[in-house]
């Protein structure tokens, strides 16, 4: 059975953009799971309250996805999102269609976000974006000793689930995670210690996109989008760098001239 | 109480500060005793994986050294480190840690002097920021 919504979304991605399925969230026995529903198909019990990153789901499937295009539901958070991806060639542009979404005023207020509305809006009203992080503004007139005791505190709580890593839908390197790695983080350690934060905080810094689906699946409630948002203000005023733009190239990708280096080293 | 006599890791790459540490010892010249000296390829093969967990590990200052640029063995592999070390400084700041612990230099091969210079320097700036304090915290 198709709801208004479902026959919104099948018009937009199949009829008018040409998809060859849809990847949505919907609701079956009770449960709001996602599911990926080929052309013609029953779309079912459609829905929008997407309580993760649908980005981080497509990059789970897309190796096992070889031909087709596939239409996803996409937020600012999630178009840049994507655009990370298409950088570094996890995932190919052409096979992608896009339904613009926009965020909800609650969505906004929780994610304090500046950049709410997509490039093209087919669906919700786009509303204005938050005024800021009233924790970036309590951090910034601490000293350096309260500011280390408050994250020393938050990350004491960091129980290592690696949920931060799991649904970031910009953490690529799968394998050879240094996180996972018994150098940088010893394995039966918990709670793992500043480093495995920082080092997540320097790794996220040029491709961060600020969804805050790391703090969202933090089970201890560490605040982690704002340690995001405060890095991603220093190498803006550093590099001048925002991730989420597919023709900007990461400054650490380049010469100190602006060239790009020879290989591309996708762990940086 | 004696005199806080701080731990530090100084990077020297291969082809130029390593060298030039050589030559500085070479040459006699004096310099405080608390640098431990690692020795790696390139300034851009000292991940900042390996600057944060000392830190955090409880090392005072952590000295990365590598050749001027333009005089890299590699050709832009201290345009890398020049790139990083920056923005590792801003994660160590933003957790509340002084960034000043962290220092970038270029020494090349021919500089023991400069290198005497960079290591003394440092290490008084190390003195007077005091133990790190990571080494406080409990986990």
């Amino acid at each position: 059975m198709v709801n208004d919504l479902g026959r919104k979304l099948a018009k937009l991605a199949f009829e008018e953009r040409g998809a060859d399925m849809l990847l949505v969230m919907r609701e079956e026995h009770g449960n709001v799971v996602p599911a990926m529903v080929p052309k013609g198909e029953d779309l079912g019990d459609v829905r929008l309250d997407i309580p993760y990153q649908l980005i981080t789901i497509l990059e789970n499937i897309y190796p096992w996805v070889s031909k087709g295009r596939i239409a996803i539901i996409t937020r600012r958070c999630d178009e840049k999102a994507l655009a990370e991806l298409v950088k570094r060639k996890y995932v190919d542009d052409k096979r992608i269609v896009r339904i613009g979404l926009a965020c909800s005023e609650d969505q906004i207020r929780r994610c304090r976000c500046e950049d709410p509305v997509p490039s093209k809006v087919d669906l919700g009203e786009p509303h204005a974006a938050a005024k800021g992080d009233e924790l970036i503004s309590r951090l910034e007139k601490m000293s350096q000793q309260e500011r280390l005791e408050f994250w020393a505190g938050q990350f004491k709580k960091c129980n290592k689930c690696f949920g931060c890593t799991l649904n970031c839908p910009v953490c690529f390197c799968d394998d050879d995670c240094v996180l996972e790695d018994r150098t940088f983080v010893a394995e039966p350690s918990v709670p793992p210690g500043l480093s495995f934060h920082m080092i997540r905080s320097y790794h996220m810094i040029d491709k961060c996109i600020e969804c805050g689906e790391c703090e969202r699946s933090c089970p201890a409630e560490i605040p982690l989008l704002t340690m995001r948002k405060l890095l991603a203000k220093d190498m803006k005023e550093l590099f001048k760098f925002r991730p989420g733009d597919e023709k900007t190239v990461s400054p650490l990708n380049t010469t100190l001239e602006g060239e790009q280096l020879e290989d591309g080293c996708d762990e940086c | 109480m004696a005199e806080f006599s701080p731990t530090i890791l100084a990077f020297c790459c291969n082809w130029c500060s390593y060298a030039g540490a050589d030559l500085a010892g070479v040459s006699r010249l004096q310099m405080p005793p608390n640098i431990h000296i690692i020795r790696v390829m390139c300034s851009a093969s000292v991940k900042p994986e390996y600057v944060l967990k000392a830190i955090s590990g409880g090392v005072d200052g952590v000295l990365v050294l590598g050749c001027h640029i333009g005089d890299c063995h590699y050709m832009t592999g201290n345009h890398r480190t020049a790139k990083r070390m920056p923005l590792v400084q801003k994660v160590l700041k933003e957790v509340g840690i002084d960034e000043k612990r962290l220092r970038l230099d270029w020494v090349s091969a021919s500089e023991g002097e400069k290198f005497q210079k960079v290591v003394t320097d440092f290490v008084d700036e190390v003195k007077q920021l005091g133990p790190n304090p990571m080494r406080g915290v409990k986990w």
